[in-house]
């Protein structure tokens, strides 16, 4: 995926100033910044739920800028929010099915079945209301959900948010296995920088809408200046 | 049965249902939807147009009802509500809008009168459906048969939203819009099917509430204070809330005016409006939510510990 000159943000407010990103296929790909920087805006252009005023996605050579969220994520795109990523009101096994809403029905009881098999934990949950579960189990059913559409490309936002550093460790090095077992390309935004950036290939950095860093996530991780100034990493 | 309770029970059933479509045209489109009003009355004009011209009883003719509400929905959604919310509109110009759409659907009633006078000899203007009521066990049929309908259409509404894949899709629209839209979820089809669900609710509504009073071009207009005042009762967020704040209001109208009259004399009639309003606003005083944010599980042991004297 190409993102070329792009111009972003919500009704008349512009986040992304002129942003030019490559996210090469089998790879992850990191962007980090401190808050506010349009990390988030980043991923809501791609997924069309923000504004895009000028400037391109291209998603396997075609332009997808602008479609609207539920063609690209039947395109094989597959978006997990920071917040409000499951549906409280629903149990975990409607959550499931939901995520793989146009599935058939026995494409769809095979997926959650591969799913579950990835997230055993999940297993014992399945007829409860999402609501009731914890930060992390809730964590774990987004991606979970996520998984549901056999994506090509993921977008994660901010995965290690309310869990638990061990779990949050965990997940990070589930998320190291999607691409290393399953082939997928993902575009990960992470507040936890240095465990990010570790199973990271290609990294951004963000301020205040415009990339002031790309490069390897190794070189970024140990450039002194940047990682202590944006990322709160000290020098060991 | 007493005569308040008769009619008032078929009141309840017609505010029971509109308030209930007030409240999922709410939660799916954030459109407080005036047009609630004359989607009503036309639902009540399709009934007596069928029970005139072709005989028979209205309750044939509530199916149609219904119908033509969903289609009245369409337009609305299709042609007013649609584009709107895709240009990201306020919650105050959604429900203006629907203001000028209830206007423009009260002239189609007043020309189709008219209509129905020219052509046809009729005086729709003043009609008592009630006297086109069937018998059942020497009483008159809808106290009866309209509850039950009521609850008949609830009940397969809520399988729907409980067992349907697309009526928990429903459900996660409502809940969530911007998970459903990137989980492959079309919201636009979601919303179609509340104006479709709504909009019938609404004229059938309508229907109902022409057994129980005079059927006239601004019935819709005279009773919205009171849908939307079920609604709100039942807590404007939950559907079930809004259906059952809807059926108190209709009952206790009837009920209170009823008493209050027998009480204080028959000038009390001439508040009868104020009624329902008021217990409302005594309602929502103590329980800001509403129906919906009523302690539903501790509230038998809230209310004995009460009695007991004992704080809780």
């Amino acid at each position: 995926m190409n993102i070329n000159r792009l111009y972003a943000g919500y009704g008349k407010f512009k986040v992304l100033f002129d942003l030019e990103m490559e996210v090469p296929a089998n790879e992850i790909t990191v962007v980090v910044g401190p808050n506010g920087a349009g990390k988030t805006t980043l991923l809501n252009s791609i997924m069309g739920v923000a504004t895009v005023f000028s400037g391109d996605v291209v998603y396997q050579g075609k332009r997808i800028t602008g479609t609207p969220p539920h063609k690209a994520a039947r395109m094989g795109i597959s978006y997990v929010p920071q917040m409000g990523n499951v549906f409280a009101g629903l149990s975990v096994s409607e959550n499931l099915q939901m995520a793989g809403y146009w599935m058939g029905k026995n494409e769809l009881n095979n997926r959650v079945d591969q799913v579950l098999d990835m997230f055993p934990v999940l297993r014992q949950f399945i007829g409860r209301k999402a609501g009731t579960l914890s930060g992390g189990e809730r964590r774990m059913l987004a991606i979970a959900m996520g998984l549901m559409r056999t994506p090509k490309l993921m977008l994660l936002d901010e995965l290690s948010t309310d869990l638990a550093p061990i779990i949050a460790k965990r997940v990070m090095n589930e998320v190291a296995r999607l691409r290393n077992e399953l082939g997928i390309t993902v575009l990960l935004v992470e507040q936890m920088a240095k465990r990010a950036l570790e199973i990271g290939d290609t990294a951004y950095l963000l301020v205040s809408g415009q990339v002031r860093f790309r490069g390897k996530a190794g070189d970024l991780l140990r450039d002194p200046e940047l990682s202590r100034v944006y990322l709160g990493i000290k020098e060991s | 049965m007493a005569p308040w309770l008769a009619s008032g029970l078929v009141y309840a059933s017609a505010l029971a249902l509109t308030a209930g479509g007030i409240t999922l045209l709410y939660i799916t489109t954030r459109t407080f939807n005036f047009a609630h009003a004359s989607m009503a009355t036309w639902g009540f004009y399709v009934a007596y147009t069928g029970t005139v011209l072709y005989g028979g009883s209205p309750y044939r003719y509530f199916p149609l009802s219904f119908l033509f509400g969903s289609l009245l929905g369409v337009v609305c959604y299709v042609g007013l509500n649609r584009p709107l919310l895709r240009r990201r509109a306020a919650e105050i110009t959604l429900m203006m809008s629907t203001l000028g759409y209830d206007l423009v659907l009260l002239s189609g009633i007043q020309i189709y009168c008219d209509y129905l006078t020219h052509t046809f000899r009729l005086f729709p203007r003043r009609v008592t459906m009630s006297s086109y009521d069937a018998e059942i066990f020497g009483m008159s049929a809808s106290p009866l048969i309209l509850p039950l309908t009521a609850i008949l259409i609830l009940t397969v509404f809520h399988l729907f939203l409980a067992k349907t894949k697309f009526g928990i899709s429903m459900r996660a629209t409502i809940e969530n819009p911007l998970l459903a839209g990137v989980s492959g979820m079309n919201s636009d089809k979601v919303y179609l099917a509340a104006w479709v669900v709504g909009g019938g609710m609404a004229s059938l509504g309508g229907a109902f509430m022409s057994m129980a009073m005079t059927g006239t071009p601004v019935m819709g207009m005279m009773t919205l204070p009171f849908m939307f005042a079920g609604a709100i009762l039942g807590g404007l967020y939950s559907l079930y809330g809004g259906i059952l704040g809807g059926f108190l209001v209709g009952l206790a109208e009837y009920g209170a005016v009823y008493y209050l009259a027998m009480l204080g004399g028959p000038w009390v009639l001439g508040y009868r409006m104020a009624i329902p309003l008021l217990i409302m606003a005594i309602v929502l005083l103590v329980f800001p939510s509403g129906l919906a944010g009523l302690p539903w599980g501790s509230l038998p042991r809230k209310l004995a510990g009460a009695m007991r004297g004992v704080k809780s």
